[in-house]
């Protein structure tokens, strides 16, 4: 009856195991929270280890101690009745004993770590602000002016301090290679830092929220690039200039040119709504990106595309300028409320970075993933998203544009007179994309 | 509930039909209710279970949208804890306190109908959205502000803040109940070190209720009124603190693991000393460690917070805290195998899953220290490892165990055994499956998966863990349902089981199986902590302290010395008055029930219906409540 059993399903298990041992072992992880790439994370790694070591002596005495009771002491026809015992002080002050010693040195560790970690950041860290939204990041670097969203490029070698806040429910900022989580409390600033290590390369690492926020907190996820201090330098340089086709951008780049010309005793005023957080410099400084080709697969999202249609030719046939005039012109804001919601630096906008309901878009071209790192940010892509966001990302506060799409928020079919046909989605997605 | 023919009841004369189920009061009765409607939801909550890891199974699946997954995290995690754990324990506690202390009932018989009632409907409210699409979908934590008016406007949230204000009440009765029947209804001699380990921890789980509970209720109060009435307790634009609500939850919440886990460890020091022929090593020791953990269960609630910013003092207090619990939770685990070290081991199924329990609390406790020290803990916290880690605690310790106390008692409770074949398969297949779904959880946690998640990216090196969780859960389901079908089959044509088929210690194996109405047709004198060894096997208790001969202390004059009963008489031929089986503590439910889903008519704009059903229900309620106070017990 049921002695066999043990023997027939043991090896399984045992198999079960091994394979399991196997698989963690091998393989590709990139998100592992065992990376020592930061001070952070090296203080996480090293009371693991010791925390591993002990619970494994722990678990390894009780298990052999169990397994032996189990089969030394089983029950035998006609043996002798057990001796009788029914405690004995000694053994129970010893074994109570030896874990407490454990614990002292897992506490004295943990205490240490926990006072190293929340000392005040180092006073030349580079301040990131974090800013979630249901479901997407908001990144800002208050020190060069730039706003960006679920892209956070950081330097190699340079602390950085992220100040969390969050503009509706409670999220939670996590980069598992680079350490451990802090939670977006409303009415609250929380604060993290930490420095990625000198001797890393430059990496494209995956964050995600993990603060459980609503209908698509699966997809409130983000891109970190840690790339060198030089590149990072480039990639600011960029980063807080205003929007290519901007009057900004044309003001600016008019000053530069008659700056050169006529060398004015004056320097010209730019034209901009918001004002340029630098002066204008002689040239646009080139677009610098984490390159494209370096990007891993695991950066790289796979997510479903829905089954909606979209006309290749058109795509190719997308003519930003037009975009652009749909956009910006406020006759269009019925059909095409973009800035209402969006920042574009440089444009005119209807919404500030502080009460925008989506992403800032100023250099939007330059992204390698949309929709808080759901989607790649290709033409085809984006112009499904924008004729039917909500059907991408469940809960999207981005709403259905395209006619005759059906808007899955408020359960009704887009009519004509209030969405964007095919052509004119084209024409935004060849805007956006020009935004480099 | 299903009364068949074949089985002996306990007062067949009397006691059939539906009609006596709804109107009954007796402690076993009412244990056996909560036993299937407890059994019943672990059903749907197993299924709930079933749905997100097929969802989980491969990357980027749609098999459920992400709303109705996320209904169904927040109805798995309130159907177990509410709905499956702490009721399966009140089965227990309903069925065996009486019986074990020496005892003719609870102290106070139609209370107990009424917190089972209210359970019984409060499931219901909270189940039956999940059929419409409108479950609670906050997450079974209910964190605001999304668990508010503003970022959960729906119904969802309505039914999960309502019916955990329902089955709060019927938790709080119970408590109070078990709290006084321990108290006061001891048998002569039944001294509290005497008491079996079983009862001494659901003693201490009924405080631990009394004090955890009112917090919540406090907390939900608050939440209420922001959903309802526009207070701002919560609402963050208003100025309100979510960390207020974090706090309050985890204040209730982490007693409320020690209220889940404790009644399995006293089943399982029930199984262990039986089938190893040896009294619990360490008697004192069991039940002050009981003690203290339920103490300094209220002083660990922040570690659940660690992420939140506490800042490091408080960090380093909640840490240090929670290792220290480690150590009576440990001190159990040595004990039990002290107990089964140097016996005359026998393994049923019962003895198995107890083992198991052993086994496999270990790894959820050795996990559990892990996540006490914060630098460590922040890279876990909201992770798959922190699921893996409470599924070892709450499967392989509160399930198995309860599973084991199944296993054991049914002879008691239906006078048949479980088929032992079946048992194995069971146990095995659970065992299996049980490690198969929850221990790769540790390495895809670990490995950066957030829990919580409806889909997850390809490539991120989760794939082979989250599908090898999947197939684990199947496995679970097949073992599952051999369960059912053993336990179906067995209570009809199960093999008959005597008064005392496992030569086990305590009182409940002195009366006859299925025990009579009464339980006891003399109250025993008890001059030991193993009664029934010290009737049959006299050696084995011999040098145990509180276990002196002092029936010549004892004076009542009811009592009569320890014996077993075998004979079954009527209440009315030994002239036991018996209560009465009586409607009104279901009416009194049924009103409170009422009462509470007027509010969500309220939520729906329609005000007079509102009112009418509120008020209605209210007026239904005092005056079922006047009847029931107004009419003879007995």
């Amino acid at each position: 009856m049921p002695k066999l059993h043990l023997r027939r399903v043991a090896p399984v298990a045992v198999l079960a195991l091994a394979l399991l041992a196997l698989a963690a072992c091998g393989g590709d992880y990139p998100n592992s929270t065992f990376s020592k790439n930061t001070e952070l994370n090296d203080g996480a790694v090293f009371i693991w280890d010791r925390m591993m070591l002990l619970g494994t002596i722990v678990f390894v005495v009780v298990e052999v101690l169990l397994v032996y009771t189990i089969f030394k002491f089983r029950r035998r026809e006609g043996g002798p009745a057990p001796r009788q015992i029914h405690g004995n002080a000694a053994l129970e002050i010893t074994w109570t004993a030896i874990p407490a010693l454990i614990l002292v040195f897992l506490a004295v560790p943990t205490v240490r770590t926990i006072f190293e970690n929340q000392r005040k950041a180092p006073a030349n860290a580079l301040q990131v602000e974090v800013i979630g939204h249901q479901w997407w990041w908001e990144f800002r670097y208050p020190e060069y002016g730039i706003t960006t969203a679920n892209e956070l490029y950081l330097p190699i070698g340079r602390t950085v301090n992220f100040s969390l806040r969050t503009r509706d429910v409670l999220h939670s900022f996590w980069i598992p290679q680079l350490g451990g989580k802090r939670d977006l409390i409303a009415n609250k600033v929380n604060y993290i830092w930490f420095t990625p290590k000198e001797t890393l390369s430059p990496a494209a690492l995956n964050g995600a929220c993990v603060e459980y926020c609503g209908a698509s907190h699966a997809n409130m996820r983000f891109r970190t690039f840690t790339v060198t201090a030089a590149d990072f330098d480039k990639w600011v340089a960029h980063q807080k200039t205003v929007a290519i086709g901007s009057p900004a951008a044309g003001a600016a780049a008019a000053a530069a040119d008659s700056a050169a010309k006529a060398k004015p005793a004056v320097p010209v005023k730019t034209a901009s709504i918001i004002p340029v957080a630098a002066p204008a410099e002689p040239t646009v400084p080139e677009a610098w990106v984490f390159p494209a080709d370096k990007l891993p697969a695991y950066a790289i999202p796979s997510t479903p595309m829905p089954a909606t249609a979209f006309d290749d030719a058109l795509l190719a046939a997308g003519d930003a300028k037009a975009g652009r005039e749909l956009l910006m012109n406020p006759a269009n804001l019925g059909k095409a409320p973009c800035m209402t919601c969006h920042v574009v630096k440089g444009e005119t906008n209807y919404a500030t970075d502080d009460n925008a309901k989506g992403p800032n878009l100023t250099h939007f071209g330059t992204r390698h993933t949309f929709g808080a790192g759901l989607f790649r940010n290709d033409a085809r892509t984006l112009a499904l998203w924008i004729k039917n966001a909500p059907a991408m990302k469940p809960g999207s506060v981005m709403p259905t544009f395209g006619v005759g799409e059906f808007n899955p928020m408020i359960k009704q079919q887009v009519p004509a007179a209030a969405g964007l046909d095919d052509k004119q989605i084209a024409d935004i997605v060849a805007y956006l994309r020009s935004l480099k | 509930m299903e009364t068949s023919s074949a089985i002996p009841t306990h007062d067949a004369s009397e006691q059939s039909g539906i009609w006596s189920w709804i109107t009954t009061v007796d402690h076993k009765r009412i244990g056996i209710l909560y036993l299937y409607t407890a059994l019943f939801y672990l059903l749907v909550g197993g299924l709930e279970a079933l749905l997100i890891r097929t969802q989980l199974a491969k990357p980027n699946l749609s098999v459920v949208s992400a709303e109705t997954y996320n209904q169904l995290f927040t109805m798995h995690g309130t159907t177990m804890v509410f709905l499956v754990v702490m009721p399966l324990s009140a089965a227990f506690f309903n069925y065996l306190i009486p019986l074990q202390i020496g005892a003719r009932d609870v102290a106070f018989p139609r209370l107990n109908a009424f917190s089972y009632w209210v359970y019984a409907l409060g499931g219901l409210f909270i189940t039956l959205p999940i059929f419409f699409g409108i479950a609670p979908n906050g997450g079974w934590f209910g964190y605001a502000p999304l668990s508010g008016p503003t970022f959960g406007g729906g119904f969802n949230m309505d039914f999960w803040v309502l019916g955990l204000q329902i089955l709060g009440i019927s938790s709080l009765a119970a408590a109070f109940n078990f709290i006084t029947t321990i108290i006061n209804l001891r048998a002569p001699g039944m001294t509290l070190m005497r008491m079996p380990m079983f009862t001494w921890m659901s003693f201490v789980v009924q405080f631990l209720v009394v004090l955890a509970f009112p917090v919540i209720t406090a907390a939900l109060f608050f939440l209420q009124f922001d959903r309802f009435f526009g207070t701002n307790f919560y609402e963050v634009q208003a100025g309100g603190d979510p960390l207020l609500w974090q706090h309050l939850f985890w204040v209730f919440g982490h007693p409320e693991v020690y209220i889940l886990i404790l009644p399995a460890f006293g089943l399982v020091s029930e199984v262990l000393p039986t089938h190893s022929r040896k009294p619990l090593f360490g008697y004192n020791v069991m039940a002050y460690s009981g003690i203290m953990i339920g103490f300094l269960g209220f002083g660990v609630w922040a570690h659940h917070m660690f992420a939140v910013g506490m800042g490091p003092v408080a960090d380093s207090i909640f840490s240090v805290a929670t290792m220290l619990i480690g150590l009576p939770t440990g001190v159990k685990i040595f004990n039990w195998i002290a107990t089964m070290y140097g016996g005359s081991l026998r393994f049923p199924v019962s003895m198995k899953f107890a083992i198991g329990l052993i086994a496999m609390f270990t790894i959820g406790g050795i996990s559990g220290v892990m996540h006490s020290s914060p630098p460590s803990d922040l890279q876990q916290t909201d992770t798959y490892f922190i699921v893996a880690h409470f599924h070892y605690v709450l499967y392989g310790g509160a399930m198995m165990g309860i599973f084991a106390g199944i296993y054991h008692y049914f002879p008691k409770i239906t006078g048949r055994f479980m088929s032992e074949r079946l048992g194995n398969w069971q146990f095995w297949l659970n065992f299996i499956g049980l490690n198969l779904t929850f221990f790769p959880m540790h390495f895809s946690g670990m490995l950066g998966m957030p829990r919580r998640i409806y889909t997850y990216d390809a490539g991120q090196g989760w794939d082979l863990f989250n599908l090898m969780s999947t197939a684990g859960t199947y496995l679970l389901l097949v073992a599952g349902l051999i369960f059912a079908y053993n336990f179906f089959k067995s209570r009809v044509s199960g093999a008959p089981a005597s008064s005392d088929p496992w030569g086990a210690p305590t009182l409940e194996w002195s009366i006859p199986s299925p025990p009579p109405d009464y339980n006891f047709a003399q109250i025993p004198e008890v001059t030991s902590r193993y009664p029934m060894w010290d009737l049959k096997a006299p050696d084995r208790t011999a040098g145990i302290e509180h276990s002196h001969a002092d029936a010549a202390d004892i004076a009542d004059a009811h009592a009569a010395p320890m014996h077993e009963e075998t004979e079954r008489r009527t209440a009315k031929e030994l002239g036991i008055p018996m209560p009465f089986n009586t409607i009104k503590p279901f009416l009194v439910a049924l009103g409170i029930v009422v009462m509470f889903s007027g509010m969500i008519v309220l939520h729906m704009g329609k005000f007079p219906l509102a009112m009418a059903t509120m008020l209605g229900g209210g007026v239904f309620m005092v005056a079922s409540l006047y009847a029931w106070l107004t009419s003879p017990l007995e």
